[in-house]
């Protein structure tokens, strides 16, 4: 006959009090693992997709701000003499052009086009119909392509299919015309957002859609550190080689992305989780609170038979972990339903890629729930346990006989 | 021949409650000696202090002026959780509300002041089937309080005041909230238990409890008249 037994036959013989309080528990709970799931969320995601990649370092110029940085001019120059260091596995050019194509109705749709001189499943591309492009420069192909799915979607497209792509030229009308390019396969983009249409291609191919031009620039080279090179010893490497250039490893993108985008993301969550807390604890202690004054005279006479203040207390202690830890339970399917939901609407927001989640499962969000939740079991149950520790008794027996 | 040593002993005690419209005095140096062999009952219009004399003699509140020594020990002196000792192994409560626990069963609620006392779960099941054999409620040891009538429940309650064996048994208007008939039932148990060697201190408007008592006082204005 233990407190925990006690508190368990009291909780089972108020079941709709019980039920309520774990229902209410259960939803404020849920939210609350929610937030804790988007604390590091977005972080988490964004640093496996960069490691899903392939690639765990980014080289860029270091003229330019960083959302629009100026090309790295001669790149096939500066990533030869990068891929020639001994810390360096493989390294992939990237070069991004805006362009149009035909849509369906006669309207052109507006698609980045990507040349790489690496084939698509080097950088993250994933076939999923056809065949990939070839690697490195061994094609004789003028202009294949890979297009990203929603555009296959938005236009019916199929691999052997023709596509005919005409680069923009920021600032004035193209006076290009429109290449034809034959689709590979289609394929789904690591980075690609649900809202925008992607072709890649090689950077024969893109040199073809800019209308035979080439000026060996690349927006970014991706570079392979070799097996069991740490990182950060590659990057100390390329920028003594290049000190012109910019060099960030994943760690460092996913750790600058953390202070400065990410960081809004982590103090809606701290403020929303704390919001949570507070509500779980005045719904537990009001639960509670209002269950102790109506069995005041009950308590009262529990004391007067000589039953223990620490065991009436310790019985109120387990009443409240039991309402909260039945809640926080249902919390959790609960808050995973609520979170899958919200990611899938979060996701549509542009330039956001489809393989990046907001919300992330970890045992850390799951171990910080069952504290938080603990703790505010044990904080809700200290007003009913004073109150049942300070309780006259005899005044108390006297109130419940004239009352 | 020596006199037989008191359980529980009132001496000279006043209680004076502070209200805000002033202070109302609610005994006035009362004194009053239980003994082993003891049936006390007390009676009085309400509100004359027979409850708080009660209250005093079980160590649930303490005296204003004068003093309580139960077996020999002045409860004033005593901490809570001593007094809390007493009341669990050497006094017995009945209560004019009963008091059950709702969610225990009849067999549960004779236990719990067993368990508290440390009692293993076979002696004080065994206990609690003895005690529920006793107040006639065998065949209802597995029932809610809600599914016992109201005499039924006085019954466990007495039975649950008589778990661990105490000195003294105290009764707060036991058939307060019985009809005639059921309470006829709880007074004959009260003259079994005293019989059967406890003392008992039963305050009570019921006159027909009261002349069951061997020792009876009127209160009135705070005063314990013989």
């Amino acid at each position: 006959m233990t407190s925990a037994w006690l508190a368990f036959r009291t909780v089972q013989r108020y079941r709709a009090r019980t039920a309520l309080a774990a229902i209410g528990v259960a939803i404020i709970g849920a939210l609350l693992f929610d937030m804790l799931l988007l604390s590091r969320g977005l972080v988490a995601s964004f640093a496996d997709l960069l490691d899903r990649s392939g690639y765990d370092i980014r080289v860029v110029n270091s003229e330019g701000v960083s959302v629009s940085r100026t090309p790295i001019p001669h790149a096939s120059t500066v990533s030869a003499a990068i891929e020639r260091l001994p810390e360096v596995a493989s390294v992939a050019r990237i070069r991004l052009e805006p362009a149009t194509v035909a849509g369906g109705d006669g309207s052109d749709l507006d698609v980045t086009v990507i040349g790489s001189t690496r084939a698509g499943g080097r950088i993250a591309w994933t076939v999923v119909e056809g065949s990939d492009l070839p690697d490195g420069s061994a094609s004789t192909e003028p202009c294949p392509v890979l297009v990203g799915r929603n555009l296959a979607n938005a236009l019916h497209l199929q691999p052997g299919a023709t596509l005919q792509l005409r680069a923009d030229v920021p600032g004035q009308q193209s006076a290009l015309p429109p290449i034809p390019c034959r689709i590979a396969g289609i394929a789904n983009s690591l980075f690609a957002s649900a809202n925008e249409f992607e072709v890649l291609t090689t950077m024969r191919g893109l040199r073809e859609v800019r209308g035979g031009t080439d000026n060996d620039d690349a927006d970014l080279v991706l570079v392979a550190s070799a097996a069991a090179i740490d990182p950060a010893v590659t990057v100390r490497a390329i920028a003594a080689l290049r000190p012109d250039l910019r060099v960030y490893s994943n760690d460092d993108v996913v750790d600058q992305f953390n202070r400065n985008g990410f960081a809004y993301f982590r103090q809606i969550s701290v403020v929303l989780s704390s919001i949570t807390v507070v509500f779980t604890f005045l719904l537990v202690a009001t639960i509670l609170t209002v269950s102790t004054n109506q069995r005041l005279g009950e308590i009262a006479a529990l004391r007067a038979l000589g039953i223990g203040r620490r065991r009436i207390a310790a019985m109120l202690l387990w009443e409240s972990v039991l309402i909260v830890g039945l809640g926080g339970l249902a919390a959790l399917p609960l808050g995973g339903l609520v979170a899958a939901g919200l990611d899938r609407i979060l996701k549509q927001m542009p330039g956001v890629p489809s393989a990046l989640h907001f919300f992330v499962f970890e045992p850390r969000a799951l171990g910080l729930h069952a504290l938080l939740l603990s703790a505010t079991a044990l904080v809700a149950a200290l007003y009913p346990m004073w109150l049942t520790a300070r309780l006259p008794i005899a005044s108390t027996l006297r109130r419940e006989v004239v009352g | 021949m020596t006199a037989a040593r008191p359980i529980v002993e009132a001496r000279a005690v006043g209680r004076v409650f502070p209200m805000p419209a002033g202070p109302v005095t609610a005994l006035r140096d009362v004194s009053l000696r239980i003994d082993a062999a003891d049936y006390i009952a007390i009676t009085g219009p309400s509100g004359c202090g027979k409850s708080t004399l009660l209250h005093l003699v079980g160590c649930v509140d303490a005296p204003t002026s004068g003093s309580i020594v139960f077996e020999n020990r002045d409860v004033h002196s005593l901490t809570e959780a001593e007094r809390s000792r007493i009341r669990l192994t050497r006094l017995g409560f009945v209560f004019q509300r009963f008091f059950l626990l709702p969610m225990l069963t009849a067999r549960e609620n004779v236990e719990l002041p067993q368990a508290e006392a440390g009692v293993d779960a076979s002696t004080r099941r065994a206990r609690a089937a003895e005690l529920l054999e006793y107040v006639g409620l065998i065949d209802r040891a597995d029932h809610l309080p809600s599914q016992l009538s109201g005499g039924e429940m006085q019954r466990t309650a007495i039975a649950r005041a008589l778990a661990n064996r105490p000195a003294l048994l105290v009764a707060d208007e036991p058939t307060g909230e019985l009809d005639e008939d059921t309470g006829t039932h709880v007074a004959d148990l009260f003259d079994r238990v005293h019989a059967d060697g406890t003392a008992i201190l039963l305050v009570t408007h019921n006159a027909a409890l009261a002349a069951r008592a061997f020792r009876r006082y009127a209160m009135k204005n705070g005063r314990l008249i013989s």
